[in-house]
């Protein structure tokens, strides 16, 4: 019945263990790096890509689609890698953020065939018939190519004061919490900042400017939900309006496209529903 | 013996970076900018940042999101909503003009109904069925939600097909055998 | 040396520039080479766009890197109350409905009254999400009011007119009913 996409199910159906081992070879993009096994060995494997592309230098050219043909036999197995090896071999000029490549950074993050995840955890479709489609995280500001204008996420997510705010800190010692106050965070510190949530709802994309969109409520809800901060009744007074955060609708997309598994849409209606009865 | 102590000073240098400089002015000079930097003030830094913000184009969305349960069912639910509420609204609005044109009324209406064929009927009773039928299961399900229920991707799925079957066999049923 | 300029927007969120210097963070590389005389003004206002005009969901962002978004005024009718009514009413809908269906709207004349004015406010609290969200009046300063309006006024009149269908013709439930077996 759950039937997701191609390109992100093929990701979640592999154990985490046999991930960690495919990560090491993920390093050498370039078919120079990967020495140890030789290029003969394996049939190749033209895979087309089409990558969104905007050169701020020219800006009066409209952004279009780029095609480049990379073989599979001489890439790593992850998006990443594909992009890399296009950076390394074919276009020097093609712009993306990346930094882990282990999915914990969240600079990565970009649209891939029509999913918002992390370049570096997405495999790329083995499928070489069907063109994979690269955009930037959507309705965004493009800064060049994949790097999209982050600026108005980080400063909403200043609004939300994401720190411990408590009046009373115990008199020695650290703030002591029990498991289970403990474990409400779980599922919520995690949460890297990529924006993939956020930028694939649609409520977000025609409200960004007020509506805080599902991360950063998610990360708001932490730190309501934190038994050590003191002000969760201030924090949810900021957000009793029709935009920051009643814009959500449940839509779901966000807990849907989340690379780390998260499910801000559950924080969301969580606090909905703590406002409400309260 | 000597190696760990040649290991250890290796350490310190490493660890403090005041001996390394004092040690080897050579990496002092490596560090050195020939590109001339000067500051600018916030103002004049969002004054530039505006200069070039104002050309970046809006990156593709809706257009190129892959078609999801999600969200088809969530457009899906505001687009029955203002269907029927529309046709609630058109009607009621209608019915304050019976003072002056008394064929607007429910008599009318229903004798205007059932001279249609009956494969008209059907059709026109299903195509009232399906969003009616549809909005009021997907209403249930996010009342679910809202008091906490079902909120995981496996739930939405489940509940997402699940209204999809009850809304095809309610509203065949209401159209066609009502 | 910096100085806290008031600004006009909420003291919270009010740009300190301490120490900030004529550092800001540049996402681009270009700005720390760009020649400039440094003014020493080091704080600027929240909603300072730098001379750009500032059009909401647009590109241009009001103040520096570091100054959070804006806080909106805090409403409750506006917020949870106004959740948790469209929530109560909804799911109120539900028996509302089932009870109509199964009764004749001629002989629970009440039920049919509630059902046809719960029907046209949860309709009035829909269609003003869909304007909320597609027409806002900060984004569509002429549009945007002139819907607001002229759906106030379509929900008036539209409670007028069932509240006239219900007293004077067969009511809506009893009107579905015909139709469904004419």
């Amino acid at each position: 019945m759950f039937k997701p996409s191609t390109a992100s199910s093929a990701l979640r159906a592999i154990p985490s263990s046999s991930r960690v081992s495919i990560g090491a070879r993920s390093f050498h993009a370039s078919s120079r790096a990967a020495l140890a096994t030789p290029s003969e060995t394996k049939p190749e494997q033209t895979k087309e890509f089409k990558i969104y592309r905007w050169n701020p230098d020219t800006p009066s050219e409209k952004p279009k689609l780029q095609s480049y043909k990379v073989d599979l036999s001489q890439c790593g197995p992850m998006m990443l890698d594909a992009l890399i090896k296009i950076k390394n071999e074919l276009d020097p000029t093609l712009t993306f953020r990346r930094s882990c490549r282990e999915g914990i950074c969240g600079s990565c993050a970009m649209n891939i065939d029509g999913v918002n995840t992390l370049a570096c955890l997405c495999r790329i479709d083995k499928d070489v018939k069907k063109p994979s489609k690269v955009y930037p995280l959507p309705h965004m500001y493009i800064v060049k190519d994949l790097v999209p204008d982050l600026t108005l996420f980080y400063k909403q997510y200043k609004s939300i004061e994401p720190f411990l705010k408590n009046d009373n800190p115990p008199a020695q010692g650290e703030f002591l919490q029990t498991q289970e106050d403990r474990k409400k965070l779980d599922g919520m510190y995690e949460c890297i900042l990529c924006a993939c949530c956020s930028t694939s709802c649609p409520s977000y994309w025609w409200n960004q400017d007020q509506y805080l969109g599902p991360a950063v409520l998610m990360q708001a809800y932490r730190w309501m939900a934190d038994s050590r901060d003191s002000y969760g009744a201030e924090r949810k007074e900021k957000m009793q309006n029709t935009m920051s955060l009643y814009r959500c609708h449940t839509i779901f997309n966000c807990s849907r496209t989340c690379p780390k598994g998260l499910n801000p849409a559950l924080a969301i209606a969580k606090m909905k529903l703590e406002m409400a009865t309260e | 013996m000597s190696t760990s102590l040649v290991r250890q000073s290796l350490f310190r240098a490493v660890a403090k970076p005041s001996m390394l400089r004092a040690s080897a002015p050579g990496l002092m000079l490596a560090q050195r900018r020939f590109a001339s930097t000067q500051n600018m003030t916030p103002a004049e830094s969002i004054s530039y940042l505006n200069a070039q913000r104002q050309h970046r184009p809006n990156s593709p969305h809706a257009q190129i999101y892959q078609p999801q349960i999600t969200w088809i069912l969530s457009i899906a639910n505001r687009v029955t909503g203002v269907a029927l509420s529309g046709a609630l609204y058109a009607g009621a609005l209608a019915y304050l003009l019976h003072p002056v044109f008394p064929i607007i009324d429910s008599a009318h209406l229903v004798s205007l109904v059932a001279d249609l064929p009956t494969w008209v009927k059907g059709g026109l009773k299903f195509l009232f069925a399906v969003p009616f039928t549809f909005h009021t299961f997907n209403g249930i399900r996010h009342l679910g939600w809202d008091i906490g229920k079902g909120l995981t991707i496996k739930g939405v799925y489940a509940t997402g097909y699940t209204v999809m079957a009850a809304t095809a066999i309610s509203s065949i049923y209401l159209a066609f055998f009502v | 040396m910096s100085l806290i300029r008031p600004t006009a927007s909420s003291s919270t969120f009010r740009a300190i520039g301490l120490g900030l210097g004529g550092r800001g963070l540049h996402t681009s590389r270009a700005l720390a080479i760009r020649a400039s005389t440094p003014r020493r003004d080091a704080t600027v206002a929240a909603d300072e766009t730098g001379g750009f005009k500032y059009i909401p969901g647009g590109p241009i962002l009001k103040g520096t890197v570091n100054d959070a978004t804006p806080q909106i005024e805090a409403s409750r009718s506006h917020g949870s109350y106004h959740w948790a009514f469209e929530r109560v009413l909804s799911a109120a809908l539900v028996p509302v409905t089932v009870g109509a269906a199964v009764s004749s709207g001629s002989a629970y004349p009440i039920l049919d009254g509630i059902l046809a004015v719960s029907l046209i406010v949860h309709s009035h609290i829909g269609f003003d999400s869909c304007r909320v969200d597609y027409l806002h009046p900060r984004k569509f300063p002429v549009i945007g009011p002139i819907v607001s309006w002229a759906l106030k006024i379509a929900t008036g009149l539209s409670v007028w007119g069932v509240y006239e269908f219900n007293t004077n013709d067969v009511g809506l439930t009893e009107l579905v009913r015909r139709l469904w077996t004419a």
